[in-house]
């Protein structure tokens, strides 16, 4: 029960954030670097949820994410949908091993996967860009769209997971099944 | 690893390899469903930015107000003065001004759009506007405003579309000089300064061209091609020549940070 509800506001999650990114302007100071919500929220799901129920998140948020980045042009598909749900499926595996771990406690693994997810993401789209632009370009703007992002990413992911630890406690729970809004 | 597990894992996979060979058209028809239900959520967004826009104009420090007022006192005694004698030119400049309504005279059919979403990815630049195909907007169809060409549309969904900008790498548009017999291929470029208007390259033009700064760009409108002849594309910046061919840095003519309002290119009138 615990883990549908918890997939489900991974699902909500993901959505918002995506539409929060969308109203958020780029940090001009740092090279046009932009703030990335979703790999963060993807992390947490995926350390803390299930196996099953972290390939559900990962197939949710990577199809979403692909149709919010897909680039056609001239009948040309820069990056291809399914790549971010093969991109989240891995993130999401190396995420869910800290899964017992985080069930002690130990959160801050969070930190670190969800910086090193965000910023890999994005090195990737721009891999798959270059590849696909048979150029690579080497700026100090690529630098920092990969690396800002990924630190704004763990500063996120420290406030997401202390807020969902308190709306957690709002749930019943085995220990206290009357516990509740 | 439980056998469910890899049950599982498989079927994910399966499913993200089945949607990456899909052809285009159907990545395009997926994305647009997703733009329809994204749309709502934009739209809203967009009014609630721009109500907070006008809130956070009106907010000014004492200092600055203290310069206005001294400004507008001056510019009121001027205007008080030239008033009178403007009384008969009013009349007259309203009427050219609607004669020379951009959507008037324009030689295109054009339909009025407003942007309600910028892109929020660090690789590409493309902006959200609210017409699709129930509006009679098509994929490929240009995109531009009074001053010059802003994009083209890449994928049509119910009442929105999404729009590559000039100044994406992607977006390729047969260009010639003002002024010159040179043509060649403008595009945007991978990386653009953010929070600028951006530049544009304007390629394979010859070695001896020598550009000037200042010369106007507009479309070569290429038979079967997206663009048709005459928009303005922008102004040269720079000239320098490479190895085989020359370039151009160019000025777009729009400032697409800015643009709020455009039209799509429908048809000829």
């Amino acid at each position: 029960m615990r883990a549908a509800i918890g997939l489900l506001a991974s699902f909500a999650g993901v959505f918002v954030a995506l539409l929060v990114q969308q109203a958020i302007p780029p940090v001009h100071a740092f090279e046009g670097a932009r703030w990335l919500f979703v790999p963060a929220i993807f992390c947490l799901a995926a350390i803390s949820l299930p196996f099953p129920a972290m390939l559900g998140a990962a197939l949710f948020t990577g199809f979403l994410c692909d149709l919010a980045y897909l680039h056609v042009v001239g009948g040309q598909v820069e990056i291809a949908l399914g790549c971010s749900i093969i991109f989240f499926v891995i993130l999401g595996s190396v995420a869910n091993g800290f899964r017992p771990s985080f069930e002690r406690g130990r959160w801050w693994p969070l930190v670190p996967l969800s910086a090193v997810g965000t910023s890999s993401f994005l090195l990737l789209q721009f891999a798959m860009i270059s590849l696909r632009r048979q150029s690579l370009e080497i700026e100090a703007a690529v630098a920092w769209r990969i690396l800002l992002p990924g630190a704004l990413a763990a500063v996120f992911s420290v406030a997401l997971y202390f807020a969902v630890r308190q709306l957690e406690g709002l749930l019943p729970s085995p220990s206290n099944p009357g516990r509740g809004f | 690893m439980k056998k469910l597990n890899i049950v599982f894992l498989l079927v994910v996979v399966a499913v993200a390899v089945f949607l990456s060979v899909l052809a285009p058209s159907a990545m395009q028809g997926l994305q647009a469903k997703f733009l329809s239900v994204l749309a709502p959520f934009l739209r809203t967004g967009t009014a609630v930015q721009a109500q907070l826009g006008t809130v956070g104009k009106g907010l000014k420090t004492l200092d600055e107000l203290e310069v206005d007022n001294r400004r507008l006192q001056e510019e009121n005694r001027e205007l008080l003065a030239t008033n009178n004698l403007l009384r008969d030119i009013e009349a007259e400049n309203n009427q050219l001004r609607s004669a020379l309504e951009y959507r008037e005279r324009s030689v295109f059919k054009l339909l009025p759009a407003r942007i309600i979403g910028r892109d929020s990815s660090s690789w590409w630049n493309t902006v959200k506007i609210n017409r699709g195909f129930e509006d009679g907007a098509e994929t490929d169809q240009p995109v531009l405003t009074e001053t010059g060409l802003v994009g083209k549309i890449t994928t049509v969904a119910k009442n929105e579309s999404i729009v590559v900008l000039v100044t994406d790498e992607t977006c390729r548009v047969a260009a010639k000089v003002e002024g010159s017999r040179e043509q060649g291929i403008l595009s945007g470029k991978r990386l653009q300064e953010s929070g600028t208007a951006g530049e544009l390259q304007l390629n394979f033009l010859t070695k001896n061209a020598m550009l000037e700064p200042g010369q106007k760009v507009y479309s070569a409108g290429v038979s079967n091609g997206v663009f048709p002849s005459g928009i303005l594309l922008g102004t040269v910046k720079e000239f320098r020549t490479r190895p085989l061919d020359g370039q151009a840095v160019i000025e777009p003519a729009v400032d697409l940070s800015q643009t709020e309002d455009v039209f799509v290119v429908v048809g000829a009138k």
